[in-house]
């Protein structure tokens, strides 16, 4: 699932759009999942979701992703057929008996929330993919009008992400090989047994932390006022794509309003 | 009666990947029997440290077989195998998480399950090993690297294992540190562990291993005593080493009075001494 | 001319019973590469920390004495203008990369100090030219090897176009193949490009090959300042300090050698004197 987070550098339309505008229309993804629970309306938005993902070429990068977060799907779909018991029974899941009836309703709106469940993850996950964090970050500074220190901290954050995984592997390793096993059902025991980890793990990041502030000190961070190397601009596609998104958001609460796409 | 001839670490066509990416190891077959000091060097991202991890269970192969003691380490938990390969790792701030010198040192004493004496006994023998004897209370962040990555390998000998594996124990440290490290493995060596070390410092391979393991892109290139592999400088190329200058210079004298194969300043300042006195001239 | 002037510099940092640097008197003129070597604990990262502003202005501490970098005291500089003065490359290749990708890694430094986008470009086409790594410009950060990322941050270093490129042990973390990158492109900045260069190393071999001059360091004093073959004579007492001296020169020592025709520095230099010595 790591690896899904990055950005994944590829010359594309969806690439090429600005920040502002991806993640506009993540949030119109995420808006129409919560609009909706008929299933028919969420396979459409699942299906927009993966044409975007195409059109910028990361639907090959995202399959590990998709694979994992499918079977995830289909644990909701299971859960919901099997909690869900309005409407026509279909089979029993122990055939010959009466015993845990499966009803027609009851796959729709198991469809329904995995449908739903991919589209809003999948959405962010074209968004990560597609977009280089530091534009999204300049787009939280410019556009939603956030301090550049939190910015820059976020971003940092995801920067640093790998380097602290890497670090947990190599004390976790450490400490096995001195014979340290983090064992057993006692909460009190287990949390004790991850002292090894995370003592080391707080003292290198401290450290890390401190020689990463003294090369952003020499590198004048902080001096006064700030430019920006690489302003994305909005373009015509964008505008035009913003408006349409938004025309798609009207008209969606529109339909919902009207009772429309509710199961 | 086959336990006594088989060797210590037997690894029998290793393959290694991590999650269907390239191999990282590829089909490595080796035997290091017991009392060896064997020096495994490569490039960086060649597997040196992915094969010794191999020897304690940190990782296991994705085909092919890794023994210690003629038991398959497949099945073996990290910590069983810990009481007969020790690990020492290239940062010490990677393992150290006491508030002193001694409880750091005791903590894989009382993983093993030792009684309260015998982990004080083996502390002091440890500490007293790697002289930081008298450091028992101190904490550790109030020493200086060397002598933390000196805990660490303290932490490691206390558990008394046979083998001790360390990986790149010398990076990091200055030039006496470094020294002081070898000569304690030197000293473990002569006691009779086997001894593994990862090192980029060719001359550290040449004045501390009998035997080298030359790695290239997950591959063996080289499997030799010292002398036979820094013999062959093409070979060490194609891994993108070099063999210590001292070596170098032997091998850029040329063959005649000055061999290939010459691996220490005070090798070569007696060869040459000869080869004044003898008045042969080197070159040709 | 002197481009960087220390006079009787004395540091202590704030609660040491001992100075970490005492009485340090020096100059380097422009052009020059200098190497600063010695044991763990003998100052040298006190030293560097002095001269590019993390001391005084993000570590504390009690400072006499005079550093002077183009005629001018850095103590009343801040950090950014120094920035322009001393570009800085530190030990822990992971630790001073601050962005997931190369390019705007080498514009973070140049946006700080507020630069306009198309000097900005300017600049980041030059230095990835001068540190050999133009294919690296679209790079993520995350996959470069450490010789890679070593060579992004003295690109980032020469964007702010310093009077000194200012390391400190850029190479402690890097195998072979990292060292010799980072100090092959040291020694074409300093030669074809005229470039001041300070750096810190324990490598000594190294030092002794590309350095004109070198330093050292011990408990906190400058014990040598010489050219290489000045300082390697005196083996005996770098041995007692702990600075390795390089097998050939060392066994040139051994044969006799004390000047600098008889020091050689680098395999090269020893095979042709050797042959001179033995047909002699």
């Amino acid at each position: 699932m790591a690896a899904a987070v990055e950005y994944i550098q590829k010359d594309s339309p969806v690439h090429r759009l600005n920040a502002a505008t991806k993640i506009f229309w993540a949030l119109f993804t995420l808006a129409c999942g919560l609009l909706f629970n008929d299933y028919r309306y969420l396979l459409g938005l699942l299906a927009s979701v993966l044409l975007v993902a195409a059109a910028g070429r990361v639907l090959k990068n995202l399959l590990p992703a998709i694979t994992g977060l499918s079977v995830f799907a289909l644990i909701l779909l299971l859960i919901q057929a099997l909690f869900y018991d309005q409407g026509q029974v279909i089979f029993h899941l122990i055939p010959q008996t009466s015993y845990l009836p499966v009803t027609n309703y009851g796959i729709l709106s198991g469809v329904a929330m995995a449908a739903r469940m991919l589209s809003l993850v999948l959405s962010f996950l074209v968004l990560l993919a597609t977009t280089r964090i530091q534009d999204m970050v300049l787009t939280m500074v410019e556009k939603f009008k956030m301090p550049y220190d939190y910015a820059f901290m976020f971003m940092t954050t995801l920067r640093f992400i790998p380097t602290f995984l890497g670090e947990v592997r190599q004390i976790t390793d450490a400490q096995k090989a001195r014979g340290h096993a983090v064992e057993g059902f006692n909460p009190f025991k287990k949390i004790r047994s991850y002292a090894p980890v995370t003592v080391p793990l707080v003292l290198i990041s401290l450290n890390k932390a401190e020689n990463m502030a003294m090369a952003m000190e020499t590198r004048g961070y902080g001096g006064g006022r700030r430019t920006y190397f690489k302003e994305p601009k909005m373009r015509g596609a964008d505008y035009l794509l913003t408006a349409v998104l938004l025309l798609l958001l009207v008209l969606g609460v529109t339909a919902r309003v009207k009772g429309l796409g509710v199961m | 009666m086959t336990a006594a001839r088989q060797p210590l670490i037997k690894v029998e066509n290793l393959t290694y990947q991590y999650n269907g990416a390239q191999p990282v190891l590829k089909n490595i077959s080796l035997e290091i029997g017991r009392g060896e000091c064997l020096a495994v060097i490569g490039q960086n991202g060649s597997g040196k440290t992915t094969l010794v991890k191999h020897f304690n269970g940190l990782l296991k192969p994705s085909s092919g077989r890794v023994y210690i003691n003629g038991r398959d380490t497949g099945p073996q938990k990290v910590s069983t195998l810990a009481r007969t390969v020790g690990y020492v790792f290239q940062n010490p701030d990677h393992q150290i998480f006491h508030d002193t010198v001694g409880k750091e040192v005791a903590f894989g004493l009382k993983n093993l399950r030792l009684p309260a004496e015998e982990i004080e006994r083996r502390v002091n023998e440890a500490l007293e090993a790697v002289g930081l004897t008298g450091h028992y209370a101190t904490y550790p962040f109030n020493l200086s690297k060397g002598q933390r990555q000196r805990v660490a390998l303290a932490s490691v000998l206390a558990m008394h294992t046979e083998v001790i594996v360390l990986d790149e124990p010398t990076t990091g440290q200055d030039y006496r540190e470094s020294v002081q490290i070898m000569e304690m493995v030197k000293n473990l060596h002569e006691k009779g562990h086997t001894i593994v070390f990862i090192t980029h410092d060719m001359s550290l391979v040449a004045r501390y291993a009998a035997r080298t393991v030359v790695l290239c892109e997950g591959e063996i290139l080289a499997d030799a005593p010292v002398r036979a592999v820094f013999a062959q400088p093409e070979l060490l190329a194609r891994s993108y080493l070099k063999p210590p200058q001292i070596t170098l210079l032997a091998q850029e004298l040329g063959k005649r009075a000055i061999p290939p194969d010459v691996i220490s300043v005070r090798e070569m300042y007696d060869l040459l001494q000869k080869a004044r006195a003898d008045k042969i001239g080197c070159c040709g | 001319m002197a481009i960087l002037e220390i006079k009787n510099f004395t540091f202590r940092y704030p609660q040491a019973a001992r100075p970490a640097l005492k009485d340090i008197s020096l100059s380097v003129a422009k052009g020059e590469f200098v190497g600063i070597t010695g044991p763990t604990g003998a100052g040298k990262t006190t030293l560097a920390c002095c001269l590019n502003g993390i001391i005084p202005h993000f570590q504390g501490g009690e400072a006499t004495g005079r550093i002077e970098l183009d005629g001018l005291s850095i103590f009343n500089k801040s950090t950014a203008q120094i920035s322009r003065l001393v570009g800085s490359v530190f030990q822990d290749p992971e630790a001073q990369i601050i962005s997931s990708e190369v390019e705007q890694e080498l514009a973070f430094g140049l946006e700080n100090l507020g630069f306009a986008p198309v000097e900005m470009e300017k600049r980041i086409s030059e230095v990835l030219e001068l540190a050999g790594i133009p294919d690296l410009r679209h790079r993520s950060t995350i996959g470069l090897s450490g010789g890679q990322k070593q060579r992004v941050a003295i690109a980032c270093a020469l964007a702010m176009r310093p009077e000194i490129l200012l390391l400190d042990e850029p190479t402690s973390e890097l195998d072979p193949v990292g060292t010799e990158e980072v100090f092959q492109v040291l020694s074409r900045l300093n030669h074809e490009h005229g470039i001041t260069v300070l750096v810190v190393e324990q490598k000594t071999e190294q030092l002794a090959a590309h350095a004109g001059r070198i330093l050292v360091l011990d408990d906190g004093a400058l014990v040598m300042d010489g050219e290489p073959w000045q300082v390697f004579a005196r083996q005996r007492e770098l041995q007692a300090i702990g600075v390795k001296i390089p097998q050939v020169t060392k066994l040139a020592g051994m044969l006799g050698g004390s000047d600098k025709y008889s020091l050689p520095l680098t395999v090269e230099q020893a095979r042709i004197y050797i042959e001179r010595l033995v047909r002699s």
